[in-house]
């Protein structure tokens, strides 16, 4: 498809698929040397930016996210902000103020999240590149779950400004695409240090020479709780390392258990400060009732405009954030936070990469989403968080189908920095691997 | 984790619960922190950091400049004599 093609068909792309909130109304190229679409929680000056909550509905920002900037400058043209679950919380994008992306592969199911609407997009457009956000495993859940590639580099390679944050010490801009070679690509013009974002100025050089990946380690926390396919498929694609020339070790890291629950308190208390912003002042829905006190008219608005994942966070974050209980499991997190990071160094002293399942199971269909508890739901995303708390960069490479043709993916962790070996084993993979695309209908 | 706490914590985060809200949520958060009692398994570090990575000051000179023009800014707001309107204070 060219570029023109997909610009032509965008709006019935879009009918059929739903990853765009907003989409450009231009139907021609002009001099772009290629197309790309970003999360819609990353501001762009010329489409509405929602961050997938009603919330900041009417929301047109005036400037671009770093991210954006970045591409645009490089030749790229924006074609649409991508739906995701409401300011990232969730494992599906079904949390949604908006419309709810559908999975290439099956439109009965999800395309994973929060990134959702990313990696419907790489999936299914040629030659495409998204931006998507990682804060637990919203880049890799959605790339495996849509049969593409993606990398959340180390925290603080890209610069967060323009991001609506969700978790600040915790969020990472990265690339969803089809193609490995791509994430490189794609990367190397994204990252970097921008005054605008401090924890992006202490970032060494960005590597991109070909280094070879000796070695991945295999955690056994990390292949516990699988699906009997995933399991299946999984242990296929180790051989296929394996003949490829990795060697590899099965290693013991109690720490991953109690990255979850650490990761939940983090990331909750942190956003339920950010969204202490969102009043119906300044953006987005600003028609509260003037007649209200200070409080009544926040509240007001608070009430009818987040979702219901929302506000459980927001619950959850601001409880454990208050005096006594914060006291005991915020600091805890933050030390199990360290405790991760540690056992992932010690690790990768001996190996280049600490490689398990993507997500323990195919893209479930909407039906047995909607009867998962919130719980439930948090404890899915178990092989995605500890590399996210630890900051470390992961990518996440399609690995093989179920039985009914769902994609599987399996995700490598590398230390801090250290994204060249991340980009040069998944080059090495897709040389071999048969990727079998979507088919493909509007 | 009770009703009335999950009350407590909703008014703190100016959001209103309908009965049937605040009884689910509840539920989810006592579920939730349930579960969260495996950190009281989880081993002892001395260090804490905020962020991932170590995060130092890097300055620049303090250069004023107006990178965003204030209409611009105003446009999309709900203003009154360019002010940000919001609600009464009493």
């Amino acid at each position: 498809m060219s570029m023109n093609d997909v610009l032509r068909n965008l709006k019935a792309i879009n009918g059929r698929y739903q990853m765009f909130h907003a989409m450009t109304d231009d139907a021609e190229p002009g001099d772009a040397k290629f197309l790309f679409s970003a999360k819609d929680n990353l501001t762009s000056y010329d489409m509405e930016t929602c961050a997938g909550s009603r919330i900041l509905e009417g929301y047109h920002p005036v400037f671009d996210a770093t991210s954006i900037e970045k591409l645009r400058k490089a030749g790229g043209k924006l074609i649409g902000k991508t739906n995701m679950d409401e300011f990232g919380f969730g494992t599906f994008s079904t949390n949604s103020g908006f419309e709810i992306p559908r999975n290439p592969y099956d439109l009965n199911r999800a395309c994973g999240g929060s990134s959702g609407g990313s990696a419907c997009a790489a999936s299914v457009i040629e030659d495409h590149v998204s931006l998507g956000v990682s804060t637990g495993g919203s880049i890799c859940c959605p790339a495996s779950f849509c049969g593409v590639y993606g990398i959340a580099p180390t925290y603080g390679r890209v610069s967060r400004f323009g991001l609506i944050d969700y978790g600040n010490s915790l969020d990472k801009i990265g690339v969803i695409s089809q193609k490995a070679t791509d994430l490189k690509k794609y990367m190397e013009i994204i990252a970097g240090k921008d005054e605008r974002d401090p924890t992006s100025m202490v970032q060494p050089d960005f590597k991109t020479a070909y280094r070879k990946m000796g070695s991945v380690a295999i955690p056994k926390e990390g292949i516990e709780g699988l699906s009997k396919e995933v399991d299946a498929i999984f242990k296929e694609a180790v051989e296929q390392l394996r003949s490829m020339g990795v060697d590899i070790d099965y290693v013991d890291m109690p720490s991953l258990r109690f990255a979850m629950p650490a990761y939940y308190i983090l990331a909750t208390s942190e956003a339920s400060t950010n969204l202490a912003r969102y009043v119906g002042m300044r953006y987005g829905h600003q028609d509260g009732d003037h007649t209200l006190k200070f409080d009544d008219y926040f509240t007001d608005v608070r009430t009818r405009y987040f979702g219901d994942e929302a506000k459980r966070r927001i619950l959850l974050g601001t409880f454990t954030r208050m005096a006594g209980f914060g006291g005991r499991h915020y600091a805890k997190a933050r030390e199990v936070r360290q405790v991760v990071i540690n056992d992932y160094k010690q690790v990768l002293k001996d190996h280049d990469a600490v490689l398990a399942p993507t997500m323990p199971f195919t893209a479930p269909k909407f039906d047995d989403i909607s009867k998962m508890s919130a719980l439930d739901s948090y404890k899915a995303d178990y092989l995605t968080v500890p590399a996210n708390i630890a900051g470390t960069p992961h990518l996440s490479v399609p690995c093989g189908y179920d039985s009914e043709g769902m994609p599987v993916g399996m995700q490598f962790v590398a230390d801090h920095w250290n994204e060249d070996v991340l980009f040069s084993v998944a080059e090495d993979w897709e040389k071999q691997f048969d990727l079998r695309r979507p088919e493909v209908s509007i | 984790m009770d009703v009335k706490t999950v009350r407590d914590v909703a008014k703190f985060a100016h959001i209103a619960l309908t009965d049937e809200e605040a009884e689910r949520y509840c539920k989810d958060l006592g579920d939730i922190l349930s579960y969260f009692e495996l950190l009281n398994e989880a081993p002892e570090c001395n260090e804490r950091g905020v962020n991932p990575i170590k995060v130092e000051d890097v300055v620049r000179e303090d250069i004023p400049k107006v990178e965003y023009d204030a209409d611009q800014l105003l446009k999309d707001m709900d203003t009154y004599e360019r002010y940000v309107r919001g609600p009464r204070l009493s």
